[in-house]
């Protein structure tokens, strides 16, 4: 019913590129740190790690997290089946696909511009 | 009490009455068949003048840009024009005309258009359209100089300057109508029917008019051909119906070609439609038919329902482009109603010579002011903080605002009226256009009485 | 094959990367229109220049600023009133335009001396307003003219005005995007952190990228004012310049427009800390969530849930009565720069509709990177289209509706597509859930015009029918709707007024909290 790994991360990839935009801020830098603290924040949320939120930066990057993990677990009800090592093997499998998609297999020509 | 003719006081302008050249001349190119006129400089001067003439007319016109970025600018941008005259050809297998309409910054950089064309016709025409008929006309207008009303009256001229050529002398006369609208041209060819003169209108813009038909695409653009054009050296005279919007053509037709020219007065009102038809008998021989004298009692019956009882010393602003606004401030003499303030939208210095400027500061009994180079703030503070009392604002939609604001009663006339429905529809001009304006007058007025219960019972026995 | 090709731009190949399908399975590494590059001059392309990025669209709607342009009067006149965005102030803004009226003789000497006297002479005649901004055009950014100077004097001469100058010449970059980045990065430079505001609430931020277009603004200050976030500036729709002066002390960024307003979120970000959260402010769930983001960042979450369940209650039945009827109804949704991703996916979920087609006029990739990933499979995404390329997508695609800006509209209009405008709207606010249903209403009106019917019959060709004397929209919505939906209960029509916004500037909020949290955030 839910299917490969592969196809698991499509689902949660789908929510992210139909219903996000922090993946899409405009420079490889800041698209690389989006996903790598939003992402981030996400798999220890589903994992159910401690996730600091004192500074407003980390704060802003926890609402976007928690959003959505929210949404994963109400559109993904075979998460709750899932044992911590294999969330965090879809979170990883996830954070790469999305980087894939963002950064080093995106066709933006501008994402490297020295200037915003 | 007197008429004064005065310079607007302040040097910066607050609520422009007119745009700039460049919008004068895309104007006059979308009236001529087959023409895709290419401005030379940042997209704004087009996109926007796309946006103004659609706004005002419902329809879509076709216009280019040259796309002038940032290194054109510096390094200058002739070769923009020359890639943008190829792709419109290839693109636009029909163009055969294509003015390139230089703006302020392709002037203040010295792009040399006209060289740009001399080498197009010297080497991509020939090379690459070779049999296919182009004409690259360049129009300089730049920004700074003049108003929309400039731009159009040259780029009038230098469409009549390119094709006009002397063959056989024609009955034709040629009719410039200035910066009207389709409902003008369709009652001033009716007019001309009558009087069975053949005449070329420049422009034949009915069709901005155009429907939306079941099938197939329909892109508004005007019906003046090459030909028309090229006839206008062979036209037994000229008749220009505005003085600063195509009386620069009708003159250089008479200079070049020995045309006889007529310019002006603007058919607006009875009395000078009357000289229209007398111009029109004096220049063909041909007398004025008894349908007319019918037509002009029908709209004078009209007026006598309304003059005296209505507008009789109603105390009336005029604003936009000089022929319309001295037109109209005419006719509302003889409706006997009071112009009280004319503005005249940029810094012409003929305006204070124009003879019809002059007769009104030779008659009005009563204080009357004519603004030159004026901006709509002229209107608004007199109102707003030097006690000029109102009745009625006639001009164009940009000036919606001071009416609205002041509770004075407006009738939209003129270029832009985007906010009001179909007027491009209805003439100013000729007899037509005289009960037009005189019943629209009125009915604003009455429309004004009942909002705000100002005497509204009176016409219950009207 | 993702690029497509149109048959008319055959002959200018470099257009082939502009557009492309988005195939079964295929994603943005697969293809991606190219995108905010120079403009292919003569190919009648419907973008507009840098000057009108920075004055029009994001500096006039500015409410309580004279705006004057520095050069000749055409780039005044032409970028006065041809927007929707409107104030609270009695539409200042809309109302006025100021312009140097440079002529032929300040070409030649300089237009220094008669910006100036402009300056002096604006604030005079306005008394009452007290900011300017001051917008460079082609002609005084070729000549050179010290714009800068000239204002500073001004503020040394006239020490209760302050004046912000915008230097974006029409021809700086390849679209009125270039504006957008210019009068971002002017307005952190030269204003933020020249005043500091009071701040009223333990909640506080600037909501970014926003123009209030026929109210959307208002609409949204609403939400906020009732979750008790204080909004210290609007950039800029119904914003006030000094507010705008503020922006360094907000908590938080809310970006709406990330296309024309990222750059000040960005340089915020970078130099005063302030996080940037990127939002949807269109369609009842994207909202939602954005409200509910807001609400989390200042743990207030439950404020939003209650503003979602109150407006989603209220508007839900009025929304799906419109889904039910626009549902398989085809789009192109063809806007300016940030529209086409913030409507692409909400209005095929929450409407039903299919986009067949998303396009930017002045986008840059990273819009066609949101919009293709928010459309569905076979939509063709355009960058800068032209006009001959509008209507063969228009042909081939056959939509029900186009979303698109006045003037194209009226080329749509003549193929008989019934159009919507995206840029100022028919009958807004769009925003709000309210504002969502006016959206579907509007769409749906456009889409069942018994008009838009009559257009397509040829009476010289076909079949006339004669047994009807009118239709009404309802009669053409549901004639093939399924009896239980037809007469479903629950769902409705807009119940709305005609003016939403009567009763919005009339409400009344309690005060917001401060110390709360004692300066928790």
């Amino acid at each position: 019913m839910s299917g490969s790994m592969q196809d698991k991360i499509a689902q949660l990839e789908n929510y992210i590129m139909k219903k996000c935009l922090w993946q899409f801020h405009s420079r490889t830098w800041d698209r690389k740190r989006q996903n790598e603290r939003i992402l981030g924040m996400t798999r220890q949320l589903l994992l159910g790690e401690p996730v600091s939120t004192e500074t407003p930066e980390e704060r802003c990057y926890w609402v976007d997290a928690v959003t959505m993990a929210e949404a994963f677990k109400v559109r993904c009800p075979w998460l709750a089946d899932m044992s911590r090592e294999e969330i965090a093997g879809l979170m990883d499998g996830l954070y790469e696909r999305i980087d894939f998609l963002t950064v080093t297999g995106s066709l933006n020509q501008e994402l490297n511009d020295q200037h915003y | 009490m007197s008429c004064e003719v005065k310079e607007k006081e302040r040097v910066g302008c607050i609520n422009p009455i007119f745009t700039c050249q460049p919008c004068g001349a895309q104007f006059a190119s979308i009236g001529i068949k087959e023409c895709i006129g290419i401005v030379h400089g940042g997209q704004g001067c087009v996109m926007f003048v796309r946006l103004l003439i659609s706004q005002h007319f419902k329809e879509s016109f076709e216009l280019a840009s040259s796309s002038v970025h940032e290194d054109g600018a510096v390094f200058g941008a002739c070769s923009r024009v020359e890639e943008a005259v190829d792709v419109l050809l290839m693109r636009y297998p029909d163009v055969k005309v294509v003015p390139i309409i230089s703006t302020c910054s392709t002037e203040v950089i010295g792009d040399d258009i006209d060289g740009v064309v001399t080498k197009l016709y010297a080497e991509l025409l020939p090379t690459k359209y070779p049999g296919r008929e182009v004409h690259l006309i360049p129009i300089h207008t730049p920004s700074f100089v003049g108003s929309m009303i400039t731009g159009y009256d040259l780029a009038v001229k230098e469409f009549v300057a390119h094709f006009a050529e002397r063959t056989e002398p024609s009955d034709k006369i040629n009719l410039i109508t200035g910066w009207v609208n389709p409902g003008d041209v369709t009652h001033l060819k009716h007019l001309l029917a009558e009087m069975d003169v053949d005449a070329t209108v420049l422009f034949e813009i009915e069709s901005f008019d155009s429907p939306l038909m079941p099938s197939g695409n329909h892109v508004s653009h005007g019906d003046t051909t090459i030909a028309d054009l090229r006839g206008t050296a062979d036209a037994k005279g000229t008749i220009a119906l505005n003085r600063y919007e195509g009386g620069k053509a009708a003159r250089y037709l008479e200079s070049e070609f020995g045309v006889p020219a007529v310019v002006g007065p603007s058919p607006i009102g009875i009395r000078n439609t009357d000289t229209f038809l007398h111009n029109l008998k004096v220049m063909t021989g041909k007398p004025i038919p008894e349908s007319l004298v019918r037509e002009r009692g029908i709209a004078i019956d009209a007026l006598t329902d309304l003059v005296h009882m209505f507008l009789a010393d109603k105390r009336v602003a005029i604003y936009g482009a000089p022929d319309l606004v001295i037109g109209l401030a005419e006719y509302c003499l003889d409706l006997e109603m009071r112009p009280k303030l004319l503005l005249l939208g940029d810094d012409n210095v003929n305006y204070v010579n124009d003879p019809r400027v002059r007769a009104l500061q030779e008659n009005v009994d009563y204080d009357m002011e004519i603004v030159t180079n004026a901006d709509l703030w002229e209107l608004g503070d007199r109102i707003q903080n030097r006690g000029l009392e109102l009745d009625l604002i006639l001009g164009h939609s940009k000036g919606r605002f001071i009416a609205i604001d002041n509770n004075i009663p407006m009738l939209r006339v003129g270029f832009p009226t985007y906010d009001r429905a179909g007027l491009y529809r209805h003439p100013v001009m000729g007899y037509a256009g005289a009960i037009w304006l005189a019943e629209q007058m009125a009915n604003t007025l009455f429309a004004d009485m009942e909002y705000k219960h100002n005497k509204e019972w009176v016409l219950n026995v009207w | 094959m993702p690029y497509h090709e149109f048959k008319c731009s055959r002959c200018i190949p470099e257009r082939k990367q502009h557009a492309v399908f988005k195939g079964k399975g295929e994603t943005i590494t697969d293809a991606l229109p190219l995108g905010y590059l120079n403009t292919i001059p003569g190919s009648i392309s419907e973008r507009g220049c840098a000057y009108c990025g920075a004055k029009h669209v994001i500096g006039t709607p500015m409410k309580d600023v004279i705006h004057l342009s520095h050069g000749p009067i055409g780039c005044t006149y032409d970028t006065w009133q041809t927007k929707r965005y409107i104030s609270d102030n009695d539409n200042f803004q809309i109302k006025y335009t100021f312009a140097t009226d440079m002529k032929e003789k300040h070409i030649v000497f300089g237009a220094e001396k008669q910006l100036k006297q402009c300056i002096v002479e604006a604030f005079k005649a306005c008394p009452h307003i007290k900011r300017m901004s001051i917008y460079q055009t082609c002609a005084s950014a070729l000549i050179g003219d010290d714009i800068e100077a000239i204002a500073q004097e001004v503020m040394d001469e006239m020490p209760d005005v302050d004046i912000f100058v915008c230097n974006s010449p029409g021809f700086g970059g390849p679209s009125q995007s270039g504006g957008h980045h210019k009068i971002n990065i002017a307005w952190i430079n030269q204003k933020v952190g020249t005043v500091e505001p009071d701040l009223l609430s333990d909640y506080v931020i600037n909501y970014v990228g926003e123009y209030n277009i026929q109210g959307d603004q208002e609409v949204m200050i609403d939400f906020f004012n009732r979750m008790g976030v204080q909004v210290l500036a609007t950039f800029t729709g119904n914003g006030r310049y000094d507010d705008l002066r503020a922006m360094h002390k907000a908590h938080l960024n809310v970006l709406e427009c990330a296309r024309s307003a990222e750059y000040i979120c960005n340089e915020l970000r970078k130099r005063y800390g302030t996080p940037r959260l990127d939002i949807d402010g269109f369609g009842f769930e994207p909202l939602g969530s954005s409200l509910r983001k807001v609400g989390l960042f200042f743990g207030i979450e439950d404020r939003a849930q209650a503003i979602i369940d109150e407006e989603t209650a209220r508007w839900k039945p009025e929304l799906d009565w419109y889904k039910a009827r626009l549902t398989g109804r085809k789009v192109c949704l063809w806007p300016g720069g940030s529209k086409l991703w913030h409507w692409a996916h909400v209005i095929h979920d929450e409407m039903g509709m299919d986009v067949v087609s998303v396009y930017t006029k002045f986008g840059h990739q990273g819009d066609m990177e949101k919009g293709i990933s928010r459309c569905e499979e076979g939509a063709l995404a355009i960058d800068d289209p032209n006009e001959l390329e509008g209507l063969e997508a228009m042909e081939t695609l056959t939509p029900d509706i186009i979303f698109t800006g006045k003037r194209p509209g009226e080329v749509a209009k003549k193929i008989r597509v019934p159009y919507l405008n995206a840029h100022a709207y028919h009958n807004g606010p769009w925003k709000g859930w309210e504002g969502w249903v006016r959206f579907a209403r509007d769409i749906y009106n456009a889409v069942y015009s018994p008009i838009h019917r009559l257009a397509l019959l040829d009476i010289g060709k076909d079949e006339i029918p004669t047994d009807k004397g009118f239709e009404t929209q309802r009669m053409l919505s549901d004639a093939d709707l399924p009896d239980e939906v037809r007469n479903d209960p629950v769902l409705r029509e807009y119940t709305g007024k005609y003016n939403c916004l009567k009763d919005l500037r009339k409400k009344t909020y309690p005060p917001f909290e401060r110390n709360v949290l004692a300066e928790a955030v």
